[in-house]
């Protein structure tokens, strides 16, 4: 069964007069469980279908469903909320708050719940130990390398348990080694943990790691090819 | 309350510049705090003044005096129950700049029609039956160090007394029993500057105590009337007018302190309006990330807002605070005309009000920003 389905979607931009189609008619289906890389050469679309997937742009045609809800049917308000509680997102530049430690970069998602403090703290240390970091929660971002900072990202992600997981091009700043470690990860939240990963990358290798890689090209979906960079399947 | 620490940390992200906004707020509020006191000051004496005393002067200015023949007049009007009368002195204690009040008073009948100045009875006695004692009020006694038997000497201020300085012994420490009396003036005996007087018999002005508040229209007219068409025509006005007389001496005060407090205030609402604005700008990132991360736009406003709230309020709270302690009777010699100033509460209240207006004002803008901004603009311009 498709946790995610992407039905007939458009994107349109303007400026000033001018339309710029970004993304053509896309459908897919992404089942519950899967690990989908998205590729693509820049302004194909891949960053701008991962960013409708997460509610944080609205198509200009077509429907999105993840889970039993249409999002694109979600006012901005309920879709603040859907994301606070379904949405897991990884930026390719981390986006840590500087001021903040990063026990408590990763509890910033669960200021919006309800937990008590014992609880957040519980949740926040749960999640910096799976990713490896839970002696590092009082360090400052700028007092950890690149790849700890993206680990925090990923535990700041995971820490309200979401459905699904987007990454957008989470490996796209870090040395060979570090974005290594971060696929790895990657790889363990979707077998171990069950995630729902949905992953934008320019990186051949890193589209390896996925169960499923999509191409893009001008807003449209050019081949589907298997895991472990295997041949096209459609 | 979780919220909190986000926002004091988000506060503390720029030591400087958030020190630098608490301090020109800070700044605002002790002025605008330290206006309003001396605003109170000036109204204050205009304020208590009894309806019962009724003041006259020559028509023309205060500055000309009548002669003391007008006290038997006065006395004789309908209404009128006691009369004295007083000249402004205009001396200099050691050096111009300690400037204070002194008065030539007509002794007995001052003391008589203003119980407000309150001296002991041993005081009182000794006052008046020295030709060249003075008392002086308890703030004169707290800024130069005056105590009873002191010699004081003041060199003449104005021609019309001579060129001879004048000694005076201090017979008595003042306090002041009303806001219609100032405790920083010298009172002496007018017949002491009366006898050294290039011009004899002259009064600056008669104050005329008055058996109902309610004739007091009635009982002025009737005593300018009576000088009416004389080389010494009168003005006669209740003692809340006269006292304004002397306040609108120093120009429309109101007026005046008003407006500088208004653009210290306006100046500062654009200072830490920037600040915030430019705080926002610089974390245009961070916002679209919270928003991301599910942040409704309400929360983002609310958390921007309270940032410029609470930065307004700690220089808020530090103004008043420094207003409260440094504003106080010293601060502003005012020379008698008007009573002691200090920093009340009610200006303490008004000063933390008003910074907490500034934060609100300067951070709707920057806060509306905030929650308006587009997430996936936001991204895409920092990436």
């Amino acid at each position: 069964m498709a946790l995610i389905e992407v039905r007939d979607v458009s994107k349109l931009y303007r400026r000033d007069a001018m339309e710029i189609p970004v993304l053509a008619n896309v459908s897919i289906s992404v089942p519950e469980g899967d690990f989908l890389a998205l590729m693509g050469p820049s302004g194909s679309g891949k960053s701008t279908l991962l960013n409708l997937l997460a509610g944080i742009d609205r198509p200009s045609r077509g429907t999105i469903h993840v889970g039993d809800t249409e999002i694109t049917g979600l006012s901005e308000r309920a879709l603040a909320s859907w994301r606070a509680q379904h949405i897991g997102f990884i930026f390719q530049l981390y986006n840590l708050i500087p001021v903040l430690t990063a026990f408590e970069n990763v509890e910033l998602p669960l200021l919006l719940t309800n937990l008590t403090k014992k609880q957040r703290r519980e949740h926040v240390l749960t999640a910096l130990n799976i990713v490896g970091l839970g002696e590092r929660a009082q360090h400052y971002p700028r007092q950890l390398s690149g790849g700890q900072e993206q680990r925090v990202a990923i535990a700041r992600a995971i820490v309200t348990d979401p459905v699904v997981l987007l990454a957008d091009e989470p490996t796209g700043d870090l040395d060979a080694k570090s974005a290594g470690e971060i696929l790895t990860l990657l790889q363990r939240l979707n077998t171990e943990f069950k995630k729902t990963i949905v992953l934008v990358t320019h990186d051949p290798h890193a589209a390896e790691r996925t169960r499923r890689v999509l191409h893009l090209e001008k807003g449209t979906f050019v081949a589907q090819l298997a895991a472990s960079g295997a041949q096209a399947v459609s | 309350m979780k919220f909190l620490s986000l926002v004091l940390k988000s506060a503390r992200r720029s030591k400087r510049r958030t020190a630098l906004t608490v301090l020109s707020v800070a700044i605002a509020v002790f002025l605008f705090a330290s206006l309003r006191a001396v605003l109170d000051g000036f109204n204050a004496g205009a304020e208590a003044s009894s309806s019962t005393r009724i003041v006259t002067q020559r028509s023309t200015s205060l500055f000309f005096a009548m002669p003391i023949s007008h006290g038997e007049t006065i006395k004789s009007i309908p209404g009128v129950q006691d009369v004295t009368w007083a000249n402004w002195f205009g001396g200099v204690y050691k050096d111009p700049q300690n400037f204070f009040a002194q008065f030539a008073v007509e002794p007995e009948s001052y003391l008589r029609i203003y119980p407000e100045i309150l001296l002991t009875p041993e005081e009182k006695r000794a006052f008046l039956d020295d030709r060249t004692g003075c008392i002086v009020g308890e703030g004169l006694v707290r800024n130069y160090g005056f105590k009873i038997g002191d010699k004081i000497t003041l060199q003449v201020g104005i021609p019309i007394y001579g060129t001879q300085d004048f000694d005076f012994t201090v017979r008595g420490v003042y306090r002041s029993g009303g806001g219609a009396v100032d405790n920083q003036s010298m009172l002496f005996q007018w017949k002491y500057a009366d006898e050294r007087s290039v011009e004899k018999g002259q009064a600056g002005w008669y104050v005329a105590q008055i058996a109902n508040p309610d004739q007091a229209a009635q009982v002025s007219g009737a005593i300018d009337q009576k000088f009416a068409n004389s080389p010494f025509e009168t003005k006669t006005d209740t003692e809340k007018a006269f006292q304004s007389t002397f306040v609108s001496m120093f120009g429309n005060i109101n007026l005046l302190l008003g407006s500088v407090a208004l653009a210290v205030v306006i100046t500062t609402l654009f200072v830490a309006g920037n600040t915030m604005a430019m705080a926002v700008r610089e974390r245009t990132m961070e916002i679209a990330v919270m928003r991301t991360l599910g942040f409704q736009s309400a929360t983002i406003f609310l958390l921007i807002a309270g940032e410029g709230l609470l930065m307004a309020l700690g220089g808020g709270l530090l103004g008043a605070l420094l207003a409260r302690l440094l504003v106080n009777p010293g601060f502003f010699p005012s020379g008698g005309f008007i009573p002691e100033i200090s920093v009340n509460n009610t200006n303490v209240a008004i000063g933390i009000g008003l910074s907490a207006v500034i934060g609100i004002v300067a951070g709707v803008i920057p806060a509306t920003m905030a929650a308006r901004l587009k997430i996936v603009d936001a991204l895409r311009r920092v990436a």
